[in-house]
């Protein structure tokens, strides 16, 4: 098998609509390992419907979602294991405000994949070490920065050593002085090899870092291709009309 | 004054009357600790079968449950079950009936704590758990529980002193605790000071209790 044209993450006419409402209505996407790829796309898009159907934390209509070559879609499927597969970032971070950092990231590690404590704790501070936040291992949620708080995110995603990591607008949350940080251990992560899929209103970051932009509009992709062709020359009218509006 | 003295703050009654009353005492203490987390445990249940269950059912029957045993006063539950379960041909020990009396009624106030507790969790907490491969049971006994216990600590606190308290109805079915202790020593004596010594050892049992609850109360309002 070329592993190097296996798509990680498929998706095949995926649809999804509440009631009479249609909010993806066929969304065909192949992220291949080790690609950095940027969905963008005005609010109320689907695009963030579409990056959680991904991992199933809301269910599609129809269509195919295939992680590194299981159905998420299809019956009797393991989510629990699959979903080990998929790391997922999240705007609002959703830290567990109970546990200190160390017990953010080692949740998981031991009560999924059944590591030792000292296992665990071993993963997780390597993970930490890689979003730059290994000497807060102690600290609680609260007392950390926004941005120190999305990178323990990022870490707690990243410990389990996911296939792919999904990003549902993973700065949107953040005071402009600290989305940088994140930005950063975000492009770090990416040259470090991992599949990522990135849904984003940062079209700086999406035209410097990412292999492909997707636009997506109406719960459909208009348009996809490398950055310098979406951002320099776009192709459709709603995709050019869409930049004048974020870019001007 | 002599007669007030003499009436209710009799000390030579206290000194006759303290071995008699604490043992009432430990009575209440074991009954509260054995009806506290049977009916905790019984309100926690419902409540995850509130929220947590997809049901219409399941959740209309736990709504008809918790609505009845807060309307029903539990002095006549308690009545009802150890004077008429033996008609039903229930052959329930004394304890038994006390027990099952004193969880029905405190369940329906614990579940309603508990399901406020667990719907002050954010939905993001959820999502974050299940995206990481644990199950629905793990996320909630890992994530969602300890969140919702925490928010809800000041509320179940005061439950449990409510319950305390109320353990003094079983003093209606016969059951020797610190109430029934005291009225028996006021009817031997013909003076109502032993009931003034049971208010005292109910303050000295409570009073910490509230202590506390004050100062999570205290805690409670000012991380808001």
């Amino acid at each position: 098998m070329n592993t190097a044209a296996y798509p990680i993450l498929e998706l095949v006419g995926l649809r999804k609509h509440y009631g009479d409402q249609e909010v993806l209505k066929g969304i065909d996407l192949r992220v291949r390992p080790g690609e950095l790829v940027c969905v963008i796309g005005p609010s109320g898009s689907g695009k963030s419907s579409m990056l959680r159907c991904c991992n199933r934390l809301e269910e599609c209509s129809g269509g195919q979602i295939v992680v590194d070559g299981t159905d998420l879609a299809a019956p009797g499927v393991n989510l629990n294991q699959v979903r080990q597969k998929i790391g997922m970032v999240f705007q609002q971070f959703n830290l567990y405000p109970h546990l200190n950092v160390l017990g953010n990231v080692t949740l998981a590690l031991r009560k999924v994949q059944g590591y030792s404590r000292a296992k665990a704790q071993e993963k997780a501070l390597a993970a930490l070490a890689r979003v730059g936040l290994a000497d807060k291992a102690d600290a609680w949620p609260a007392a950390l920065s926004g941005g120190q708080q999305q990178r323990v995110g990022i870490a707690r995603a990243i410990a389990l050593e996911p296939r792919i990591v999904l990003f549902d607008e993973p700065t949107s949350a953040l005071d402009p002085e600290l989305v940088g940080s994140v930005l950063q251990v975000m492009q770090e992560l990416r040259e470090s090899g991992m599949t990522m899929l990135v849904v984003t209103h940062e079209m700086a970051f999406a035209r410097a870092v990412a292999d492909r932009v997707v636009f997506m509009d109406g719960g459909v992709i208009v348009e996809q291709g490398p950055p310098d062709a979406i951002f320099g020359a776009p192709r459709e009218l709603r995709t050019q009309a869409f930049l004048q509006r974020v870019c001007s | 004054m002599d007669a007030l003295l003499a009436n209710f703050l009799n000390v030579a009654i206290y000194k006759e009357v303290a071995p008699y009353l604490l043992q009432g005492l430990w009575t209440t203490i074991w009954l509260s600790l054995l009806v506290i987390p049977l009916g905790a445990g019984l309100g926690l249940v419902l409540a995850i079968l509130a929220t947590k269950v997809n049901n219409r059912g399941i959740r209309w029957l736990v709504a008809l449950y918790v609505d009845f045993f807060r309307a029903f006063p539990p002095l006549v539950l308690l009545i009802f079950i150890y004077f008429g379960a033996p008609f039903l041909g229930w052959e329930l020990p004394k304890l038994g009936s006390i027990a099952l009396g004193f969880m029905l009624n405190n369940s329906s106030y614990f579940a309603e704590v508990f399901r406020a507790g667990l719907g002050s969790v954010p939905r993001g907490q959820e999502e974050a758990a299940r995206s990481t491969g644990l199950s629905a049971w793990k996320t909630l006994v890992y994530v969602t529980l300890p969140q919702a216990t925490r928010n809800v600590l000041p509320d179940l606190l005061g439950n449990v002193i409510e319950v305390i308290k109320m353990t003094s109805l079983a003093s209606v079915v016969a059951l020797p605790e610190l109430l029934k202790a005291a009225r028996d020593a006021q009817s031997m004596f013909y003076n109502p000071s032993p009931v003034i010594l049971a208010a005292l050892l109910y303050l000295a049992l409570l009073w910490p209790l509230v202590r506390l609850l004050s100062h999570l109360e205290n805690r409670r309002f000012s991380n808001r």
